[in-house]
């Protein structure tokens, strides 16, 4: 393994940016939502609740995140990969025996049953299982490539589908969350594509697994509403319920026009929008800052997981580039399906826009898996990795890139 | 190519298209997102405007008998409210109130926000509110209320379920009343709860109602309605109607007709005819009442004076018609009496004789006649036209002296005993002053004006006062003499008090049933018309009344019972100063 060196600032600097935005125009919209809340359910939320809520999922995301990138070094979670993947998936398969008996300590919301709550706090064990799923797949495709058994069909494939079988199983069927089923796939096809799996079998698997996909959407009546509300939008034909949602984050991000109505002004989170300062903090972002806001946003967005790929690039440990690949294809999957969604590029799915959406779970979780690349981009080499080249064998060389070493 | 850069391309490539999209959506299609934001952003809200309140006089301070009472209706969200607290809360305070079976509210699926009560009085709401029983709402609005129940209901009208004024001062003045309602135009939130952040509000406040004061006396109307439900119970008339105005100014002091109702409950009735305001919006013939215009006319225009005679027969022929004296006494018949006579016996043939002198020829009626006739019922006493007055008004009838109809004459003889035509009780009553006051026509009033809020009262615009001197002072002290005349044996009974002058003269009318006069006699109508006036003075009072009931006989002299009651109820009330005290 390389020497340490200072970690990629990069990263760093646009993580708490992120956040802080987050933090931002959780406090702009918060009131705006406690009242809506509070006028149509009843709830008895105070204007700064959900402000504060974001401040604590902020603080304790903080501690994650230097826990993993300065406290727990990542080979002692290694070390772990196999039980914490068994401990995550018990926990899905706890929270759907439970749902299934009604249990008190399981939390619904519109019948989906997808949170514990234990006390005054719940949490969404899809989280878990996201982070040790990348742990152990990170671990699991470095010790076969080590082992060359990548694309053997019993040493590879068979506990490789059982495993992201029961992990999709679980989140998709059981609990209903198709957001985090995406995620979870682009998770496994972004390891699998840099973990020198056969083109033609690669390939193979992606065609047989979209094509579940499309059949499960397909099968599933609320599934398939929202691709036809999507269709509906996206052609422009007439406002149904089912095109409300989309169509109320068309009209926030439409109405922002190039520099947006300014802090505090908006309008759709006063209840037009559904999960405003959730799932649809993006185009409340729309209307409040405008073109300009969203594409300083996105450029954020973009330059951070640039930069993930490049610190993958010069990481000479499997193990660690797989990772930190997870991460990236983690967090990739969640920016371009929430805002693809929020522009009607793609149906509607119910997923988080990470370090910007209100919901602690997510944050606390993304904020780790980001801070433990930070932790690996300490360990990056000076050149990029020769032998990852499986395919046509063009250039060798990566772009150069500069990691400031420390020569001590 | 390196498995890494087909990453990279793919995030540069999303990120592209996402680019372009929100450049599509945010600057090309700006303008469509904003106007669909602001058709969906945009509240408008009407402000309503408060109803003026109604007042009558007593004495010469306004007092009010219409109010505005602060009035509640409950709203409560089924989805949220707890059923048990708001069906408990609604139980305990506003029983009377419900407007909604809970049951049924509560097991509608996706029922939001629905009435539960209405007219719930302040009281009430606020200890409904005190439970904080979580989304109840109360929503103000206003009630009508009229504190002094029936009373006053044929001048007042009331105000139907929209709002909006019926029959009565709430008819005729509705858009007084009313006010302007104003608007609120803002940006509000999906409860439809106005914004501040919207930068084009707009605010433009309700112009509440005028407070209306009449010209109607509190006291003096719920008098005259006692004596009035007295006459109805003690005769076997149904219905009375009754009027009493100053002749000097023509302000109207009471008005009403019986049976009323009850404006606060006005769904609460028989039958819809009890809200037409009898003495302004129903023409009636009102018989031998006329006979004081015929006598008028052809006094002022120098045909004949009281001491003219003529030879009384107990009928006489019009083209073809026999029209018959009601009363046949055998010294009356075949003599010669003084138009004094004439009208003190209330002879018919009298005053078919005032038409022909009218005419210049005394043994036949005339085109002259009829003409000088119309001129005077038509133009100059204005009878079967609206007088103008604060009121929803009837027009009536009178036949075109030319018009091209077989017995005109015979006709415009009925028209000198106030038949085969029609007017109404204010039409009458407004004549009758002109006659009595020195002859001056005055539009009549109602309404004295609004009620300011410097506690000035401010005549109303709008509404023209003609003041018209149709008579000579002399052929008005002439006939308040005859009138007086009419009613000397009941000075001599001494009904009329001394030290007053109490003129007047009765009407009984045949009704018209199946298009003909109903020769059986069995279903009149009563009529009479007064003044009262401090002795040798002009008169202060005009009064006028009317009795009927379906199929009942009802004559002029039931309805002069009801005057002498109601003239000397008038004395005592208004303290008329006679003269010499």
């Amino acid at each position: 393994m390389n020497r340490k060196h200072k970690s990629d600032l990069v990263i760093l600097f646009t993580t708490l940016g992120l956040m802080a935005l987050g933090l931002i125009v959780i406090y702009a919209i918060g009131p705006m939502r406690a009242n809506v809340l509070n006028t149509t359910y009843g709830t008895d939320y105070g204007p700064n609740d959900f402000f504060l809520g974001q401040l604590r999922s902020v603080a304790l995301s903080l501690v994650a995140f230097f826990l993993a990138f300065k406290v727990i070094p990542y080979k002692y979670i290694q070390k772990f990969a196999k039980p914490l993947l068994i401990f995550a998936l018990v926990l899905s398969a706890l929270l759907w025996i439970l749902s299934l008996n009604h249990s008190p300590i399981v939390k619904c919301e519109l019948g989906e049953c997808r949170w514990f709550q234990i006390g005054g706090t719940s949490f969404q064990p899809a989280e878990i299982l996201k982070i040790t799923l990348v742990v152990y797949l990170a671990d699991f495709l470095a010790r076969k490539r080590e082992e060359g058994k990548i694309g053997d069909l019993k040493e590879f494939w068979l506990p490789l589908v059982i495993v992201c079988g029961l992990s999709l199983g679980l989140v998709v069927i059981a609990q209903g969350d198709l957001g985090t089923g995406v995620a979870l796939m682009a998770i496994i096809f972004g390891m699998l594509l840099i973990a020198k799996v056969p083109k033609w079998q690669y390939l193979l698997m992606l065609t047989i697994v979209l094509v579940g996909a499309v059949g499960s959407v397909a099968l599933s009546s609320h599934r398939m509403e929202r691709v036809t509300a999507w269709f509906t939008t996206l052609t422009g034909g007439e406002s149904t319920d089912s095109t409300y949602h989309i169509d109320n984050a068309m009209l926030a991000i439409g109405a922002g026009g190039f520099t947006g109505v300014g802090i505090g002004n908006s309008v759709q989170a006063t209840g037009y929008l559904p999960e405003s300062i959730n799932d649809s903090v993006f185009a409340i972002m729309g209307e409040t800052f405008g073109f300009v806001g969203l594409f300083l946003v996105i450029t954020v967005f973009c330059i951070m997981l640039l930069r993930m790929l490049k610190v993958a690039d010069h990481t000479p440990d499997d193990n660690n580039r797989f990772l930190i690949i997870g991460v990236f294809s983690w967090t990739l999957a969640q920016v371009v399906v929430n805002i693809m969604a929020m522009t009607a590029l793609v149906p509607v799915t119910g997923i988080t826009l990470p370090l910007l959406s209100y919901g602690g779970t997510s944050m606390i979780f993304i904020a780790f898996a980001i801070g433990l690349v930070l932790q690996l981009s300490c360990y990056t080499s000076r050149e990029g990795i020769k032998n990852e080249n499986i395919s046509s064998g063009g250039r060798q060389r990566g772009p150069h890139y500069s990691s400031r070493r420390r020569h001590s | 190519m390196r498995r890494l850069k087909i990453l990279k391309y793919i995030t540069l490539g999303a990120f592209a298209i996402i680019v372009v999209r929100l450049f599509f959506i945010q600057i090309i299609q700006h303008d469509f997102w904003v106007a669909k934001a602001n058709e969906q952003h945009t509240l408008l809200e009407t402000i309503t405007a408060k109803r003026g309140e109604i007042y009558m006089m007593d004495g010469d301070q306004p007092t009010a008998v219409v109010l505005n009472q602060s009035a509640y209706q409950i709203i409560i969200d089924p989805a949220v409210t707890p059923k048990d607290e708001i069906k408990n809360a609604l139980e305990k305070y506003a029983k009377e109130y419900i407007t909604a079976d809970l049951d049924e509210v509560y097991n509608t699926e996706g029922l939001r926000y629905y009435i539960v009560a209405k007219n719930v009085p302040y009281t009430n709401a606020s200890k409904i509110a005190d439970e904080e029983i979580k989304n109840v709402w109360l929503k103000e609005g206003n009630k009508r209320v009229y504190p002094e129940g029936e009373m006053g209901s044929t001048i007042l009208g009331f105000v139907n379920s929209d709002g909006l004024g019926q029959y009565g001062v709430e008819g005729s003045l509705n858009n007084l009343l009313t006010g302007k309602d104003g608007l609120l135009k803002s940006i509000s939130d999906v409860n439809n709860v106005a914004l501040s952040i919207g930068k084009d509000n707009i605010k433009i406040p309700a112009e509440d109602g005028k407070n209306v004061v009449l010209s109607v006396d509190r006291g003096l109307e719920k008098g005259v309605e006692e004596v009035l439900a007295e006459a109805i119970n003690s005769t076997a008339a149904t219905n009375a109607a009754a009027l009493v105005m100053n002749p000097r100014n023509g302000e109207v002091l009471a008005m009403t007709a019986l049976p009323g109702y009850n404006p606060g409950d006005y769904g609460n009735v028989k039958d819809a005819s009890v809200y037409l305001n009898q003495v302004t919006e129903v023409p009636y013939e009102p018989a031998s009442i006329f006979k004081n215009f015929v006598f008028s006319a052809a006094i002022n225009e120098g045909k004949m004076t009281a001491d003219t005679t003529y030879f009384n027969t107990p009928s006489t022929e019009v083209d073809g018609n026999t029209i018959w004296n009601a009363e046949q006494r055998a010294k009356l018949n075949n003599q010669n009496l003084t138009m004094r006579d004439a009208l003190y016996w209330s002879l018919n043939v009298g005053s078919i004789q005032a038409l022909k002198f009218l005419g210049d020829n005394p043994n036949e009626i005339t085109a002259e006649g009829r003409e000088r006739l119309y001129h005077y019922y038509n133009d100059k006493f204005r009878l079967g036209h609206a007088t103008g007055i604060e009121l929803i008004e009837a027009e009536g009838f009178i036949w075109d002296p030319h018009a091209e109809i077989y017995g005109l004459n015979a006709a415009y003889a009925n028209m000198t005993f106030g038949q085969n035509l029609s007017a109404t009780m204010i039409q009458t009553a407004t004549a009758f002053s002109s006659v009595v006051n020195g002859g001056v026509w005055r539009t009549p009033s109602i309404v004295k004006g609004t009620l300011e809020d410097d506690k000035t009262i401010k005549p109303l615009e709008n509404y023209e006062k003609i003041e018209d001197q149709i008579l000579t002072p002399e052929t008005s002290a002439t006939m308040r003499s005859l009138l007086v005349n009419n009613r000397s044996y009941k000075a001599r009974a001494g009904i009329d008090k001394p030290g007053y002058d109490v003129g007047g003269k009765s009407g009984t009318a045949q009704v018209i049933v199946d298009g003909a006069y109903d020769e059986s006699m069995s279903n009149l109508v009563g009529s009479y018309i007064g003044f009262v006036a401090p002795s040798g003075e002009m008169p202060e009072y005009v009064i006028m009344v009317k009795m009927w009931g379906e199929g009942k006989a009802l004559s002029g002299g039931e309805a002069q019972n009801l005057f002498d009651t109601l003239s000397n109820y008038v004395i005592d009330y208004l303290k008329v100063k006679p003269k010499g005290v």
